[in-house]
């Protein structure tokens, strides 16, 4: 299915990076380097320059924490958006809120997607995707309250809840409002799961692709990943790229992702070796 | 009035082969600019027989205007041949010395329509050189009568094959 987020639009066979942008002093991977707004700015440069199709930016790291109200949460990331749109006019900008009131206000600096990475936990957020005619990503948390960790969490079967709970969320934001092609599903990966739901949910990923809808997936340097080869954040990227392969071959369409070149290589690799995409440029064995 | 074309018989030429990105977009466009330059209406195709390949590049090339048995009375004609494979130490068969040699006889042929030199092309010495299609050349030499006007589109070897895209008009 085309994808229309925001003001721009893909092809039904487009794989779309999304690079990681937070503005958050205590993110888990980078640890505060694009606190300062400059060296946001600087890291998006550098996503776009490597091909990143998308920018996610965050102004709450996912994790518990310090509390951030929703007027601290703006000052961090509207007017950041409204630096990138005027710098980037060809750029995805996509923001990491869970709140209607925040995604207003990125969507009126001109923000294009909503990545509500807590699963709908406000219900107005779809919304406002419908009012701003902004994509919405609708991801499975199997209902925990935003910024709390995993604590026994278990399911009959991990992949039948997130397609039940990401395809209702897309129900619900159709009937808001929401264009079709602007409504994205996500597993989000270590979200309310245990390593062996990530596990499952990236083995068994070509059944969420089944639903029809585009979905997305985040898996860069995850607790999954390091819990499966025991390393650490910054030891994780060849497991993150193994877990990317497999998710590439089921079907998945975009990649939020830490490191974009890398992704994007490994992403064309599966999708080439699939037949979904051609070489870049062949003449071996051919002149 | 007969016109007939020349043009390689690289597989890069078959639309299964393509890439995102073209690695002859130049040989292509002297391709297809020729073909389109054929009378309209079937054309008769000359390949080598030691390459099937090449008829498939014809009539991927000419699609429903193949005309697979040779047949005298059409006034168009696509040859699908080339030179040795052995111009570059990275070329298919790598560098042999006798290929610039044996390709520049090939070139003066088809640039003048020299068609005693083309009939005289060692096709035995070609297949050491990597030109399987030699024999395609003699063929257009026994074919073509005479030649009343030359036009060579394209004349390289860039990745150490030989090409040519070469328009022929022939009075009969």
């Amino acid at each position: 299915m085309t994808l229309k987020l925001g003001r721009h639009s893909f092809a039904d066979d487009a794989t779309l990076m999304m690079a990681i942008v937070n503005r958050t002093p205590d993110s888990f991977y980078d640890k505060g380097a694009t606190w300062a707004e400059d060296k946001a700015f600087e890291r998006v440069e550098q996503v776009v320059a490597e091909g990143a199709e998308i920018v996610d930016i965050g102004g709450i790291k996912a994790a518990p924490g310090v509390f951030i109200d929703p007027a601290e949460e703006k000052d961090r990331v509207v007017g950041f958006v409204d630096r990138v749109r005027q710098s980037f006019p060809g750029l995805v900008i996509s923001v990491d809120t869970w709140r209607a009131e925040v995604g207003r206000a990125v969507c009126e600096a001109g923000a294009d997607v909503l990545n509500d990475a807590w699963g709908g936990a406000d219900p107005e957020l779809v919304d406002v995707a419908a009012a701003y005619g902004a994509a919405i990503i609708c991801t499975h948390t199997g209902g925990v309250t935003p910024r709390t960790r995993p604590f026994r969490i278990e399911y009959d079967d991990v992949v039948a809840s997130a397609i039940a709970d990401t395809t209702a969320y897309a129900d619900r934001a159709l009937a808001a409002g929401v264009d079709r092609e602007s409504i994205v599903i996500d597993p989000a990966h270590d979200f309310g799961k245990n390593t062996f739901h990530s596990l499952e949910l990236t083995r068994r990923l070509d059944e969420m692709v089944a639903t029809g809808w585009p979905v997305l997936v985040s898996l860069s340097n995850k607790d999954f990943v390091g819990e499966s080869l025991d390393l650490p954040v910054g030891e994780r990227l060849t497991g993150t790229l193994a877990a990317t392969a497999i998710s590439a071959l089921a079907g998945a369409r975009i990649y939020r992702v830490h490191e974009v070149v890398e992704t994007r290589q490994v992403v064309d690799m599966v999708n080439t070796i699939a037949g979904r995409r051609r070489p870049q440029r062949a003449i071996r064995g051919l002149a | 009035m007969r016109r007939i074309v020349v043009v390689p018989s690289t597989l890069a030429l078959l639309p299964e082969y393509a890439g995102i990105e073209d690695p002859i977009a130049d040989l292509r466009r002297a391709v297809t600019d020729a073909v389109a330059w054929l009378p309209p209406g079937p054309v008769s195709i000359l390949t080598s027989d030691s390459s099937p390949a090449a008829r498939r590049i014809a009539t991927a090339l000419l699609g429903d205007r193949s005309d697979l048995p040779q047949d005298p009375d059409l006034t168009g004609m696509l040859v699908v041949a080339n030179g040795t494979a052995t111009r570059t130490e990275k070329a298919p068969g790598h560098l042999d010395e006798r290929a610039a040699g044996f390709d520049e006889a090939l070139r003066r042929g088809l640039a003048t329509g020299d068609l005693a030199a083309l009939k005289a092309t060692d096709v035995v010495l070609g297949a050491e050189l990597w030109a399987p299609d030699a024999a395609a050349f003699v063929g257009l030499a026994e074919t073509a009568g005479a030649v009343s006007g030359v036009q060579v589109d394209y004349d390289d070897a860039p990745y150490g094959v030989q090409y040519w895209v070469v328009r022929w008009t022939c009075p009969s």
